[in-house]
């Protein structure tokens, strides 16, 4: 990696290792993403990659019975430091769900605005702007603006999935981390979803699990290898679908296991 | 009769009736619609199962009329014995000694609601928030151990909860009084409002948790503005159940607040409620106090009978919220 790449990092896991139980998830993880880009993690099911990318914003930790060694730097900051509020790391770090999770009986404004208002920001005013301006990001203005007063549960699956990506830019992070978000969706949201991602990188730095390779390809400008929680290549995508270094890569990405 | 039936409109391909028999050998048919052709291709054994099975429906159409049966009994008759005192006098008036006609429970039904408001206000945000901890933050141990504490409370005869308000209120203020039974009330709602809320925020997905701490919101918010707000419907139906039950209870109150002919008269006073009240007056050789307490029976079982279909109705409107 060269120095100016390097002077982009914004988010950098360093020796991750994730528990649950005496279970490890996740067996010591380095991996870094530059800004502006988006970085894909593959693997095969239960390899540790949707583990992973939940310590990045200290989700991991909510579970019972689950621990966590090594740091994540985000910033410039290790967020596994002593004193350091999750509630503030998960402002910077926003997240997609594999299945889309509108908020039950709040309607699709109160949805986007709720990472605001809960953070004690009510000003109408400031509040609309805000949720117009996540909702056009996520591609979804257009589709639902006159009828913000409804509930985010009556949409499509794909809108819900894009009112959740709405929901979390509303906060403005600088980082967002997409577990799965297309797995639960049809071709079609699936395409306008890909389409979504690719325009959003110019504000936010996107890490994305996906057990779609196509997607991976298509999407991502570095991929990541997953497999029975280690990292096992990673690198720019197309060096990793076109010229893979490790063989566990090839078989993987030829689709001769997982 | 066999209007529903497809039916062909002749042309090329197999005749009429064949082609309706393929059709019937492939597709359900309406239940009346056709008959004429399917019971000539009926086997014995085909036969049997039928009437096996009209008579198992039938068996539990019986068992399902026999069992609300009481309750329509119960109801006819209330109404029946409790419309002849129903008058205004009724709901406003004191009672009147022996031998006087007139009077009413008005002390009785001002004393309900007192005792009833009050444990309400008191025991439906505590009985909330004790759901809230057990579904959201007690550790599984401790959670369980709470758990089976308050199941086994909800268990408790109610006389046993009154001798108990009896021994540790009345005893040591050596009066009754509303707040007495105000605390054996509490001890029969808390427990009714935190099990149900408990049950119904386990019934919220762990990712929307996920998702409102993803966005930084803290935890306690999450689980009030976010997880709590988005079953709102189903905690206050149980906590309409919840005071629907405490509305009826007749032996906490007994020995707690007791029973007061001259109306409401402060908190620290015995305090009538329409149960008891209408126990006394059941009691009672007198044949005008049994006409009071058929009313009051009514009036009881109307305010239950109505706090029941409103939990209803909220609950319903919730459901519809929630898909």
């Amino acid at each position: 990696m060269t120095s100016s790449e390097n002077s982009n990092v914004i988010l950098e896991a360093d020796k991750i290792h994730a528990w649950f139980g005496s279970h490890e998830a996740v067996k010591g993880v380095s991996l870094s993403a530059v800004m502006g880009t988006v970085t894909a993690l593959i693997g095969p099911s239960g390899c540790g990659k949707s583990t992973f990318i939940r310590t990045l914003n200290r989700l991991h930790e909510e579970i019972p019975h689950t621990r966590v060694e090594g740091q994540v730097i985000l910033e410039g900051k290790n967020i596994y430091e002593r004193g350091v509020d999750p509630v503030g790391v998960r402002r910077k770090i926003g997240m997609v769900f594999q299945k889309p999770n509108p908020f039950p009986s709040m309607s699709i404004f109160e949805n986007v605005a709720a990472g605001l208002r809960l953070a004690g920001i009510s000003k109408r005013s400031l509040l609309a702007e805000v949720v117009e301006q996540s909702l056009k990001q996520a591609a979804l203005f257009e589709e639902v603006k006159d009828k913000l007063k409804a509930p985010g549960t009556s949409l499509s699956g794909g809108q819900q999935q894009r009112l959740c990506i709405a929901r979390a830019l509303a906060v403005k992070p600088p980082v967002l981390l997409m577990d799965e978000p297309t797995s639960a969706l049809d071709p079609i949201s699936t395409a306008k979803i890909e389409e979504l991602v690719m325009e959003l990188k110019k504000d936010v730095t996107v890490v994305m699990v996906t057990h779609n390779m196509q997607q991976a390809a298509r999407i991502s400008d570095k991929t990541a290898f997953f497999l029975m929680g280690e990292l096992i290549e990673w690198g720019d995508t197309s060096q990793v679908f076109t010229t893979p270094k490790v063989e566990k890569t090839e078989q993987y990405i030829t689709g001769r296991f997982g | 009769m066999d209007d529903k039936a497809p039916r062909p409109s002749g042309g090329s391909g197999p005749s009429g009736t064949t082609f309706v028999r393929m059709i019937r050998k492939q597709t359900p048919q309406p239940r009346w619609g056709g008959r004429r052709y399917t019971r000539a291709r009926l086997s014995l054994s085909d036969v049997k199962r039928r009437w096996v099975s009209r008579f198992g429906v039938f068996f539990l159409y019986c068992l399902t009329f026999l069992a609300v049966t009481p309750l329509l009994g119960i109801f006819i008759y209330i109404v029946n014995k409790g419309i002849p005192g129903l008058n205004r006098d009724f709901f406003v008036s004191l009672p009147k000694p022996v031998g006087e006609t007139g009077g009413g429970m008005g002390n009785a039904i001002v004393g309900s609601g007192i005792l009833v408001s009050l444990t309400s206000i008191i025991g439906v945000p505590w009985g909330i928030l004790l759901g809230v901890y057990l579904s959201e933050y007690a550790s599984s141990r401790l959670a369980r151990w709470l758990r089976q504490c308050i199941d086994q409370l909800s268990s408790i005869p109610s006389i046993v909860i009154g001798l108990f308000a009896y021994a540790m209120i009345v005893v040591w203020t050596k009066h009754f009084s509303a707040w007495a039974g105000t605390f054996a009330l509490l001890i029969i709602l808390v427990p009714i409002v935190a099990r149900t809320t408990e049950e119904i925020l386990k019934l919220v997905p762990q990712h929307i948790r996920e998702a409102g701490l993803a966005l930084g919101i803290p935890r306690w918010n999450v689980t009030l503005f976010i997880v709590l707000k988005g079953v709102r419907g189903g905690v206050m139906t149980g906590v309409i159940l919840g005071i629907a039950r405490i509305m009826g209870e007749t032996a906490p109150l007994i020995f707690t607040a007791f029973n007061n002919q001259y109306g409401f008269s402060g908190l620290n006073q015995p305090t009538a409620s329409l149960p008891v009240q209408l126990y006394t007056y059941a009691i009672s050789p007198f044949e005008e106090w049994h006409q009071q307490a058929w009313t009051g029976a009514l009036v009881l079982v109307g305010i239950v009978l109505a706090l029941n279909v409103i939990s209803r109705i909220l609950f319903k409107k919730s459901e519809v919220r929630r898909d």
